[in-house]
């Protein structure tokens, strides 16, 4: 394949993760459903995963493999504890929208 | 051949990420977020990191995402979101902010002192698969890794996941008071 190099450079990978995080970023601000925004948050964990192995192949360690494994387990608890505050507000509102839950007062 | 396949699904994961964002109905965005999970796989694999892509599938695609279209039918939420916000002037400048964000990472990933390391280390031996990250007996070399060098922060994995299933168990029970 004439023109195109062999390897994907890891700035390729660290310019892809950027422009996920970006969009990820942007669903937390913009969306107003507290599901969205979660699933924007997991998006922005997975590009910060994706430069992590990124670099880990550039530096030829394991150490950035071990910490995305880290992250994906952080991850799943976050999960776990995030919908069920969200079940929570749901029975309480009847809304799973950001702006219903806007003071603190229960 | 490599670079062609990660241009292919770099391009099916930005896109599915945007229409992630911008989709209105939940159950949609639920089923793009899945689609880049499997990207991110594909993503692994041409770094060599095997293990992971597993992970990737069985915990993201697999666990989380099948708890999130859980609670979204659990709620059934998957009504069109209505447009305005209310917030006028804040959809742009939050357009603007995290556009800015994402140009900053970009701008740091290109052609910051971090990525002049990265090539140094490339020049200096430490390029790509040279150590051996690609080879067989990865999975061992992980695992020999996660159980020596990062045994702490494991066992400390081990009480955080014990703590989110308290915690979660907590909150979604049935309580008295409401419901």
């Amino acid at each position: 394949m004439p023109g195109l190099p062999e390897t994907v450079p890891t700035e390729a990978y660290l310019a892809l993760s950027a422009v996920l995080f970006g969009i990820g970023a942007i669903g937390v601000v913009l969306r107003k459903s507290a599901l969205t925004m979660f699933m924007s948050i997991e998006l922005m964990l997975n590009a910060v995963n994706l430069t992590l192995v990124a670099f880990a192949r550039q530096f030829g360690r394991l150490d950035g493999q071990v910490i995305v494994f880290f992250v994906m387990a952080v991850a799943a608890a976050e999960v776990a504890v995030g919908l069920a505050i969200i079940v929570d507000i749901f029975r309480s509102r009847r809304s799973v929208d950001i702006d219903d839950v806007s003071w603190l007062r229960g | 051949m490599e670079f062609l396949i990660f241009s292919v699904f770099a391009v099916v994961s930005v896109a599915a990420a945007l229409l992630m964002v911008l989709q209105r109905n939940a159950m949609y965005s639920a089923l793009f977020l899945v689609l880049i999970f499997f990207c991110l796989a594909v993503f692994y694999i041409l770094l060599g990191a095997y293990f992971l892509a597993v992970v990737q599938v069985a915990v993201y695609a697999g666990a989380i995402m099948v708890l999130m279209l859980f609670v979204i039918m659990l709620l059934n939420v998957a009504y069109p979101e209505p447009v305005d916000r209310a917030l006028g002037l804040l959809r742009p400048i939050g357009w603007a902010s995290a556009l800015v964000l994402a140009s900053l990472v970009a701008w740091i990933a290109a052609g910051s002192p971090g990525a002049s390391v990265a090539r140094t280390a490339s020049g200096a031996g430490l390029a790509l698969g040279t150590v051996g990250v690609a080879e067989a007996g990865h999975v061992q070399e992980v695992a020999v890794t996660l159980f020596s060098k990062y045994l702490l922060p494991f066992e400390m994995t081990s009480i955080l996941l014990l703590a989110a299933i308290l915690g979660a168990s907590v909150l979604a029970r049935k309580r008295p008071d409401h419901a």
